[in-house]
């Protein structure tokens, strides 16, 4: 009788010498990046963890189909504010990483969700300097939407044309 | 032939007075970037809507690169055409150069051929999802959030001009979206088009292509159109295409 006692009292402190192991192991998203653009998300903190992805849901139909492109519930801006594009050491975060540190993968890892946002778009923010961020392409001009350069006679046409043409 | 002279000579004019005002100013401010004059800025919290039409009108005669800039820009922007395990079969293409000869003359040209935003598109009637979907401003596109690959689109087009990404991509364009089992076409640049923007392609090649609304008369493309005509690819299928050419 008192060998079982002793066992089940083993075996309680196992369970809780796990729950405490567990707890430890909740890993905690990385709210510093965004911490220090803005002191208050989009939505109340409350809201935001539990709906984010209702929110999510209903603005990229109205995005696809309507042309609506406020910002406000847009996941181009939850990347921008929550997503540093490197880490410390300069190499690329993203969502799929083993570490798991991709401020979006670092809870949904954790609750075991599977979501697909990012099998199509951008997990980090664009950066123009990263050679490794874009696709190579295999050309070397650039349209005139590119920030740098002289601007050809072309520029000026397409600036011009409006008036020639309606006259 | 003397309207098209017409044509050239305000053109020519337009070009001379361009420069003059390059030599006046001295300084050269690039403002490309900005809002262009054909596509008219709306709220960004509001919806397209149908009064507008989206059409684009591009004058062979004047690629003189018979398009392959203008395809340069769509892969630029919107990061096709260099996916990691594509073989080139596979590749991505928004865009791309056709080279028609005649058997009878030899005459022959090149032009570029992407999606034709067709009024009575034939892949958004296949589609089972109703992810092939024509916006109320006329823009032909995929709403890959609901696209299940099944290509049917693909297909349909009598243009080619869908493709299917075939492998996992990271670092895709921000405002471009594309990834693996959905299929892609030309938007007409819609993120750009929404910030009152010029389509890639268009400002790669101002001299020979002009974007703008349909449905206004004063708009600088109905007034070319209703000037110098603009011809469909297949006319006969009657799909009433957006993108039209001069010079077929
Ligand atoms: S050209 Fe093809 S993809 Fe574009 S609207 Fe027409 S049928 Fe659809
Ligand atoms: S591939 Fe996608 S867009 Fe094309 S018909 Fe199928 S579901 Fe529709």
């Amino acid at each position: 009788m008192r060998g079982l006692q002793r066992i089940k009292f083993a075996l309680l402190g196992l369970l809780a010498i796990g729950l405490v192991a567990c707890d430890a192991g909740v890993p905690q998203p990385n709210l510093a990046p965004a911490k220090a653009k803005a002191a208050q998300c989009v939505e109340p903190t409350a809201d935001i963890r539990k709906n984010h992805m209702a929110y999510l849901n209903v603005h990229r139909d109205k995005t696809v189909i309507e042309g609506i492109r406020s910002t406000k519930h847009s996941l181009n801006e939850c990347i921008n504010c929550h997503v540093a594009p490197t880490r410390e050491d300069g190499s690329a975060v993203h969502y799929t990483d083993e570490k798991k540190d991709h401020f979006c993968a670092s809870c949904h890892t954790y609750v075991g969700v599977k979501m697909d946002c990012f099998q199509c778009h951008a997990d980090r923010p664009e950066v123009t300097k990263q050679v490794n961020y874009q696709h190579k392409l295999s050309s070397n001009t650039y349209h005139l939407s590119a920030q740098t350069g002289q601007p050809s006679a072309q520029d000026w046409l397409l600036l011009s044309t409006p008036q020639g043409a309606r006259q | 032939m003397s309207q098209i002279n017409a044509y050239r000579r305000k053109f020519l004019a337009a070009l001379g007075g361009v420069a003059a005002a390059g030599l006046a100013s001295g300084v050269i401010v690039r403002e490309v970037k900005a809002a262009s004059p054909d596509v008219p800025t709306r709220p960004e919290d509001q919806p397209v809507s149908n009064k507008v039409r989206w059409g684009m009108l591009i004058d062979i005669n004047r690629l003189t690169d018979g398009g392959a800039s203008m395809v340069e820009a769509c892969k630029r922007e919107h990061g096709w055409g260099n996916d990691p395990k594509a073989s080139p079969e596979q590749q991505a293409q928004w865009m791309r150069t056709v080279k028609v000869t005649d058997k009878l003359t030899k005459h022959s040209f090149t032009l570029p051929v992407m999606c034709q935003h067709c009024e009575e598109p034939p892949c958004v009637d296949v589609c089972p999802t109703g992810a092939s979907m024509k916006r109320a401003d006329g823009i032909v596109q995929v709403n890959k959030h609901i696209c299940i690959g099944c290509r049917y689109c693909m297909m349909a087009c009598p243009y080619k001009a869908r493709s299917f990404v075939h492998e996992n991509l990271t670092d895709q364009r921000v405002h471009s979206p594309r990834g693996i089992g959905t299929v892609e076409s030309c938007n007409l640049c819609v993120h750009r088009v929404d910030k009152g923007q010029l389509p890639a392609c268009v400002e790669a090649a101002p001299q020979a292509v002009i974007f703008g609304d349909l449905n206004d008369p004063t708009s600088r493309i109905s007034q070319a159109m209703k000037a110098l005509g603009g011809s469909q690819i297949r006319a006969d299928l009657s799909l009433n295409t957006g993108v039209r050419y001069l010079g077929l």
